[in-house]
């Protein structure tokens, strides 16, 4: 295949792009202004946020504040109240858990039932026991569940641990010692656990990448009214009797497409993270969802670009669907408020692998090999997508529609 | 002389309905062809296996001596096309336009833009070739339509109804460059609507209808099959029989009918110069109170071959 064709195709198609005021406006403002204002409506933070969880606890603040030690100290106190106090300094110092206390029980359930909270602790007095208080379809709720077990495991191992030390014949301060030794050899370890459930995060670091599929998507199925266009000005047919493969005519049409989309990603990227801080992750993790994705929409822009007769069509039904898409994928809101069923809907289409992806990416120490799924889905898609589309292109063309 | 484009054989059918059934001609380098035909004649269908949008179901096509189903990229490099429709991007000047097709077809990078300079200063372009297309008349368009398609010097032009919907200043600029064209030595193959222009342009004409050739030849070898003689019409008024009678008897009349109450269709040799003869021979019987000489030409003979006119 000759590289010049496809290159002129591609160049005409992006100038005309770029003469298009009303696509580079839905291109250069529009994903900023949804950015800013879903942003701001859902807390305007720019990482993943830290989930609030309420604790009621005897002696109130100070009962959580001073409960700020290292939970070796438990090891040398094993009374209920230091245990209690160990707990909550584990998860004082979860990474993503933000501690609040809350006076009554009352007050901790009805935080939780608003969603101020995404879980809460009651300590009993003079127990050892936590009564947890959490919704069961909420996924803030799952991931504050799922850091405090890990919590509460973390102590659970100190107290055995001395237990252990203390059977084996050391004083409660060897037996300190050895446990305060023990952790800070395993304290240059970092241990992420990715198949538990994560909080997803709010903001701009939640409206970053949802804007980042839907205007792709959308943009890209703009795009395809332009391909309409070609087909009934018969730039497409008269493209097909110069010397060139029907292949190549193809080519140039879908990356002319792919670059849109690839420049509507990039820009969403380098805007959000400049101006609103957000951080998107492991760099090749990210560039390879965008890339597949965009893949995807180019695949879905061509098909479009295929079927419809009319250059009025596209406009009107391919951001539409855009929409809907991007409703189902959790980008308009938060998935959380989306509930399991239209949750699992969405993942018959490519937003919500998406979006899966991306907030994936967003936790710290989360990079390519995590979405390694989600990309196969992806591409399996864009994959579907593309080979529909080449098929009906090459009808089309052949038919002389 | 080898032919620059020869066909034959070729056929295609969509289902039941044959669109066109064993078309074959041939054009000579510097040789105008025309190819006229009622809408539906089959002539798109045709022009589409021509230039290697549609596969013929039987039949082949070469061009410059290159066969176009075996090798069509090497084919479709001789060949210069140009639709009916206006088949330029709207958002791009006319340069920008150009330039795509000098790149579709393969124009090396430091021939471009001196080639669409040429071809700009030959449509009469160059003052407007910056203008974006959608700010350009009818006319305009349809030049830079043409001249994306000599970009890359062709040996055949291929023109699709090249003249439909623009002002009589440009279809002459647009004429007049064809023409220019054939002297130079490219073959063409001209379809229309406006038989005036296929009278114009072309050396040789086929005549086609129901998807297939029903005549082919020159301009007099065409006319000539409906005969050389003129048809007058005459209405009179007066004693309408005797006047009848007496044109019969008039020298150079070949035939004589009855067409109504008052009026009387001759086929006569030279009918324009037959005519006082004509009105002196009724002269006591009936007055000539209209007249009216048809000579035959194309539409005539388009007439007498597949019943319709062009338009129809």
């Amino acid at each position: 295949m000759r590289p010049r064709p496809v290159l002129a195709l591609v160049l005409a198609n992006l100038r005309r792009h770029t003469r298009d005021r009303t696509g580079l406006f839905f291109m250069a403002v529009m994903p900023f202004v949804s950015i800013i204002f879903v942003g701001m409506a859902l807390g305007g933070g720019t990482v993943g946020e830290r989930l609030p969880v309420g604790v009621v606890a005897p002696g109130g603040d100070t009962a959580t504040d001073t409960a700020s030690d290292t939970a070796t100290d438990t090891a040398s106190d094993t009374a209920t109240d230091t245990v209690t106090a160990a707990v909550l300094a584990e998860l004082r110092r979860h990474p993503d858990l933000e501690i609040t206390p809350v006076a009554a029980k009352s007050e901790l359930e009805s935080g939780v039932r608003e969603g101020s909270l995404a879980a809460g602790l009651v300590v009993t007095p003079g127990s050892s026991r936590l009564d947890l208080v959490a919704t069961e379809n909420n996924g803030s709720g799952v991931a504050a569940r799922a850091a405090i077990e890990v919590a509460v495991g973390r102590v659970s191992g100190v107290l055995a641990a001395t237990a252990a030390a203390e059977h084996a014949g050391s004083t409660p301060q060897q037996a300190a010692h050895l446990v305060r030794q023990a952790q800070s050899q395993t304290g240059h370890v970092t241990v992420v656990d990715t198949e538990s459930p994560g909080g997803e995060p709010r903001g701009f670091a939640y409206t970053a990448p949802a804007n980042l599929l839907l205007f792709t998507f959308i943009n890209s199925m703009a795009v395809a009214a332009a391909m309409v266009e070609s087909r009934r000005l018969g730039m497409l047919q008269r493209a097909l009797t110069a010397p060139v493969r029907r292949g190549a005519v193809l080519m140039g049409e879908a990356l002319s497409r792919f670059a849109v989309a690839i420049a509507q990603a990039v820009l969403i990227v380098v805007v959000s993270s400049l101006a609103f801080g957000v951080r998107w992750g492991d760099p090749l993790g990210v560039a390879a969802v965008v890339g597949v994705f965009a893949l995807v929409a180019t695949a879905a822009a061509i098909l479009v670009g295929t079927l419809l007769n009319n250059p009025d069509q596209a406009p009107a039904i391919g951001p539409s669907l855009g929409v809907v898409l991007g409703m189902l994928g959790g980008c308009l809101w938060p998935r959380e408020a989306a509930g399991e069923t239209l949750n699992t809907i969405g993942h018959f289409f490519p937003h919500a692998w998406g979006m899966d992806a991306l907030l994936a990416l967003s936790r710290p120490g989360t990079g390519l090999l995590a979405v390694l799924p989600e990309l196969a889905v992806l591409s399996a898609m864009a994959a579907l997508l593309l080979g529909a589309a080449l098929i009906l292109f090459s009808r089309r063309t052949r038919a002389g529609t | 002389m080898s032919a620059t484009l020869s066909c034959h054989g070729l056929s295609k059918r969509y289902g039941d309905v044959v669109a066109v059934r064993d078309v074959g001609f041939s054009i000579a380098p510097g040789e105008a062809y025309g190819l006229l035909g009622p809408n539906g004649a089959g002539k798109t269908t045709t022009i589409s296996m021509l230039v290697g949008l549609l596969r013929p179901d039987s039949g082949g096509v070469t061009v410059g001596g290159v066969d176009l189903g075996r090798e069509p990229l090497r084919a479709k490099a001789k060949i210069g096309y140009v639709p009916q429709e206006i088949a330029l991007y709207p958002e791009l000047t006319g340069r920008e336009n150009l330039r795509f097709f000098g790149r579709l077809f393969g124009l090396p990078r430091k021939q471009l833009a001196g080639r669409v300079a040429e071809v700009l200063e030959l449509v009469g372009l160059t003052d407007r070739a910056d203008g974006k297309l959608d700010t350009y008349s009818g006319g305009m368009k349809r030049r830079i339509n043409i001249g994306a398609a000599l970009l890359h010097r062709p040996e055949i032009l291929i023109l699709d109804e090249p003249t439909v919907g623009v002002d009589p200043q440009s279809r002459k600029a647009i004429l007049d460059g064809v023409e220019h064209l054939v002297a130079e030595g490219m073959a063409l193959l001209y379809t229309s609507h406006y038989m005036e222009e296929v009278e114009r342009v072309c050396d040789r004409v086929a005549i086609i209808d129901h998807g297939q050739i029903v005549a082919e030849g020159t301009r007099q070898e065409l006319v000539a099959m409906v005969g050389s003689a003129d048809k007058i019409e005459l209405v009179l008024d007066g004693d309408v029989d005797a006047a009848f009678a007496k044109l019969r008897t008039v020298e150079g009349v070949l035939e004589a009918a009855r067409t109504g109450d008052s009026s009387v269709r001759l086929l006569a040799e030279g009918g324009r110069y037959l005519l006082p003869a004509l009105i002196t021979a009724v002269e006591g019987y009936a007055t000539v109170t209209a007249t009216e000489v048809i000579e035959p030409d194309l539409e005539a003979t388009f007439l007498h071959l597949t019943g319709s006119t062009l338009r129809d």
